[in-house]
């Protein structure tokens, strides 16, 4: 056997394989657990000593020259077919890409959810309640008798056996207050209704409104908090004031405006609750004070996204929807 | 209440500027909704202001009560309109009888008024600025004398009235017809001023058109008077009528005001028309005049309210520029009477306010409210519409009332539906018993507008009468879907949005769905074959289908729409998220395909198999239904893929093939299916 010659010939086979799959082939042929060399280590044995450790010697040499050279040809015909691989390989990165499109959150939902997540921040629990609601929790345990001219104010639908749609959500404060006794902090999210039609009323809106019922509640906390809300809300250092108004469950009340474009703009109502409306709803109003505002969530968000027409809010036009990303 | 600046500073003399003036107004609580400059010929330059007053401040309905505000604010005194002392020359020909509703009228006879004679240019000015008609020059002078003092008054044609006067209720469907002509029928709580034949003007809202004054009038009686706001209110809504004078009387009319308003008009009549005049008249039933009110504030508890450190006499101080004279006073109360002017000053609360409005709403210092830890949270409903949203569903919010025609197609009955008796049109008639109609509606709107496919949700109430009589409101989340998703997509990845894909979007939003189950069932305005009932246990809580096509029709929407619906009430949210531990050891895997008949539902052989596979199943998922060639007629075959998994070893073929075991001879019996090769 001449072992120079073998050494020739295989490393030929290997350097010049001219592919992966030929290199590999070859690999077995030679180094296999049947190949070549193997087969010649096998047969040593039949070898006189002297030679036989020459001989050995020398294939295992081989044997290693010959990983070594099968691993680095590996090597380059692996990254000569990738490069290949990858030339031909190729997309219009410029086409658009398949994806699912994503829906949106109506743009009351999402404003009313970031006015609660302020507040539940605070400590804040929210509450709902009926939109069907009696003349009692619309209207008597809010202060507002029977034919004052405060009701004015809430143009009110009826349904049948003189229930109503409720005109605002204070319902539910009265309900909670009646449930569960102070320390109350909620806000009340949700539909009212009331019987107006034009640019600026829809007969059917939303309110978020919210209670506060402590030991130390005062107008000057009340003011704190709203302050922060709307700074909050804006994302930046508002311009507001506080100015008196009037609602028949508050007394004092304010309303509160921001300073927007040119002139005040009002954007919500609040005061500490009125003393008979904590009395009728079970409070001691000598020991506990409270607070309650409330807002639209309609008129915010056409502030924060510049939308012009309330309507445009229920007419679901998905135009206006898919905007709100 | 709109007025010309200059008439206030007759009352007051302010030295602000106009917008110092509106600004002070406004932070009162005397909203300015505008104020225009105006050029007058007869007093130099002018403004026009207009307030919009909140129902509490009657008061403020005149020139005087705007003018004692500003008074007050700074800090200067207060000039009343000129009065003089004229001279009795006449008798007055009657008498009024008072009632407890009209506990004060004050009257007097003025005899020899010539109407063709003309108001003074300024008077005639002041009304124009005011937004009031000029007429003539009695009417005129009392509408003057209302704006100026916030007094109603009104004259009656004196040689019209038969006999005396007498304020009483109208009796049953007793007529009058008013002087804007409308002819009313009254009713027994209607306040009219009557003589003795017949009602001749309704109390403090507006005089009859038989006794009201015209160009040949020679003589009038004059009426200045005191009506209770309970007697008034109500009553010119009830009539839909609403005038300068029934506002200002249901919300009060200072009650010690009578007399001063008729010297008042009594001067400018004199000066205006020379006229004789009786000697007033005064008739008042005294117990039924009210009272000034005692209010006692406490200074620590004002305090305490507003969050502020005010010294009594600085809030003494406040009070009396009010006009609220302090009586008593100890350690830290404050008794004070209110005047007669005040009819929304009742509780320490209203006296409170008063302070703070003079301090300045906005010099109340502002304190931060303390962080409290919250007890409950609404997430249920965040993450019903996050998940909507995240699959590509838009939220909706559609109109509660819907129209009658619409509900009743959707299958509705009519004793079911919820009327709103005074709807604002009639498409808006009746509450919606479920959020169907809407969406349609919606679906149609946005098909019209050119888009293609929807995917829609909303989250509101629903009405009906189902039970008894009374009103049932449900909160309920609905939605639907129809079109072809991924239409506009190159690479043709499209596909019709069909019955479960609406269903798995289900699957995905219900929180703990191994609590729900489907249920074939009918469902009106749905597709006898493609609905399924939702329950949870053995509570119905929603459905979902195919909109039946007949509906669609009528409603000309092509296409397939798929809807569901379901009661957020009894979807309870997942709380308290708990680690369960999982095995690490490998999975067995089989798929097995059963030919069974096609009639028998594919949750009832899922059902079986899970009966029988033991506890360490971990997944079980039917992956292919078919038929066709190789499956007999009136067959099918559902492939089923099963993974085995024990928490504590790797289980062997031979247990896995065992479960298979009597799964198949289970499946055989109770189904006749066959395992298929």
């Amino acid at each position: 056997m001449n072992i120079s010659s073998l050494s020739k010939k295989s490393k030929s086979k290997l350097k010049s394989a001219k592919d992966l799959r030929a290199l590999e082939e070859n690999y077995i042929n030679l180094l296999g657990r049947n190949g070549e060399i193997n087969l010649l280590l096998k047969n040593l044995g039949g070898l006189p000593q002297n030679q036989r450790k020459k001989s050995g010697k020398a294939l295992n040499e081989l044997k290693s020259s010959l990983e070594i050279i099968f691993r680095s040809r590996r090597d380059y015909l692996k990254e000569k077919s990738f490069s290949e691989e990858l030339k031909r390989d190729s997309l219009d990165v410029s086409l658009p890409g398949v994806k699912d499109e994503p829906g949106t959150l109506h743009p009351v939902t999402s404003t009313i959810m970031e006015i609660s997540d302020f507040f539940v921040s605070m400590g804040f629990d929210v509450h709902s309640g009926p939109e069907a609601e009696t003349e009692y929790y619309n209207f008597e345990a809010l202060n507002i008798p029977e034919d004052h001219p405060a009701k004015d104010m809430h143009d009110t639908f009826y349904l049948d056996n003189g229930v109503l749609l409720r005109t605002h959500t204070s319902p539910v404060q009265i309900r909670t207050m009646e449930k569960q006794g102070p320390p109350i902090r909620i806000i009340c999210p949700g539909r009212v209704y009331r019987k107006d039609s034009d640019l600026t009323h829809t007969p059917m809106f939303h309110q978020v409104e919210g209670l506060v019922i402590e030991e130390n509640a005062s107008f000057s906390v009340l003011k704190g908090m709203l302050s922060d809300f709307i700074n909050n809300f804006f994302g930046k250092e508002m311009d507001l004031r506080f100015r008196p108004s009037y609602f028949p469950f508050t007394e004092p009340s304010a309303e509160v405006d921001i300073k927007w474009k040119k002139g005040w703009l009002e954007i919500l109502g609040c005061g500490m609750v009125h003393p008979n409306v904590l009395d009728m709803s079970g409070i001691n109003s000598k020991r506990y004070s409270g607070f309650a505002f409330g807002l639209g969530p309609e008129r915010m968000a056409m502030l924060k996204y510049d939308i012009p027409d309330l309507r445009s809010f229920f007419e679901n036009d998905l135009r206006f929807l898919k905007q709100f990303k | 209440m709109q007025f010309s600046r200059n008439w206030l500073k007759e009352f007051v003399d302010f030295k602000v500027s106009d917008e110092e003036l509106c600004e002070q107004l406004t932070m009162l609580g005397l909203e300015v909704d505008n104020c225009k400059p105006y050029e007058s010929k007869l007093t130099g330059q002018d403004a026009i202001i207009k307030l919009d007053l909140t129902p509490n401040r009657g008061d403020c309905f005149s020139i005087l009560g705007i003018a004692r505000e500003v008074a007050a604010a700074n800090n200067l005194p207060l000039t009343l309109p000129k009065i003089d002392n004229i001279k009795n020359s006449i008798k007055s020909p009657l008498s009024v009888s008072v009632c407890n509703e009209a506990p004060r009228y004050v009257g007097r006879y003025i005899a020899g008024v010539n109407l063709k004679k003309k108001v003074p240019p300024l008077i005639k000015e002041r009304l124009k600025l005011s937004d009031t008609k000029v007429i003539d020059p009695i009417v005129d002078i009392t509408n003057y004398v209302l704006l100026e003092l916030g007094q109603p008054l009104h004259a009656f044609d004196a040689d019209k009235l038969e006999g005396n006067l007498q304020v009483r209720f109208a009796k049953e469907k007793e007529k009058i017809t008013l002087l804007d002509e409308t002819k009313l029928s009254l009713d027994e709580k209607s306040l009219v001023i009557a003589d003795q034949k017949k009602p001749v003007a309704l109390a403090g809202i507006m005089g009859g058109l038989e006794t009201g004054i015209s160009n040949k009038t020679q003589a009038i009686y004059l009426e200045s008077a005191f009506f209770t706001p309970a007697a008034i209110r109500g009553r010119a809504r009830k009539f839909s009528i609403q005038t300068d004078a029934s506002t200002r009387f249901e919300r009060g009319v200072d009650f010690e005001l009578q007399v001063l308003a008729i010297q008042r008009a009594s001067t400018l009549i004199n000066e205006t028309l020379g006229s004789d005049f009786s000697p007033i008249q005064e008739f008042i039933r005294k117990s039924s005049i009210p009272k000034n009110r005692d209010i006692v504030l406490n200074i620590n508890n004002l305090n305490k309210i507003l969050g502020m450190n005010l010294t009594k006499s600085t809030v003494k101080k406040g009070l009396t520029s009010l006009g609220l004279r302090n009586s008593v006073s100890n350690s830290n109360n404050l008794k004070v009477k209110v005047p007669s002017w005040r009819f929304d000053l009742k509780i320490e609360a209203d006296l409170i306010e008063e302070i703070a409005r003079l301090e300045g709403y906005n010099n109340i210092p502002q304190s931060a409210l303390s962080r409290k830890i919250r007890t409950s949270e609404d997430t249920l409903h965040t993450s019903i519409r996050k998940t909507f949203q995240s699959m590509g569903y838009n939220e909706v919010i559609t109109y509660s009332f819907i129209d009658q025609s619409l509900a009743e197609l959707v299958g509705e009955k009519k004793k079911q539906l919820i009327f709103v008796e005074n709807p604002i049109s009639q498409n808006m008639n009746v509450m919606r018993a479920s959020l169907l109609p809407g969406l349609l509606d919606t679906l149609s709107y946005n098909i019209n507008q050119g888009s293609e496919s929807l995917k829609i949700f909303e989250i509101g109430s629903v009405f009906n009468k189902r039970d008894s009589n009374k009103i049932n409101e449900r909160e309920v989340v609905g939605g639907l879907i129809t079109g072809i998703e991924g239409k506009d997509n190159w690479s043709g990845s499209n596909k019709e949005l069909d019955f479960f894909d609406l269903k798995g979007n289900l699957e995905t939003v219900l929180p703990e769905l191994s609590k729900f189950s489907f249920k074939k069932e009918q469902v009106p305005f749905l597709h006898p074959g493609k609905t399924a009932a939702l329950y949870k246990g053995q509570k119905k809580v929603g459905y979902l289908g195919t909109v039946n096509p007949k509906l669609l029709d009528k409603l000309d929407i092509k296409g397939e729409v798929n809807f569901f619906e379901f009661s957020v009430d009894d979807i309870s949210e997942k709380k308290n998220i708990k680690f369960k531990k999982f095995s690490r050891f490998p999975l067995a895997q089989r798929d097995l395909s059963f030919v069974v008949d096609e009639e028998i539902t594919s949750s009832s052989i899922t059902d079986a198999i899970l009966s029988k596979a033991g506890s360490n199943l971990k997944e079980i998922n039917l992956f292919d239904i078919y038929m066709g060639k190789g499956i007999a007629k009136g067959q099918k075959s559902l492939t089923y893929s099963l993974n085995w998994q024990a928490v504590n070893r790797t289980l062997t073929d031979d247990e896995v093939d065992k479960i298979i075991g009597r799964i198949v001879s289970f499946l055989s019996k109770k189904f006749n299916a066959k395992l298929r090769a």
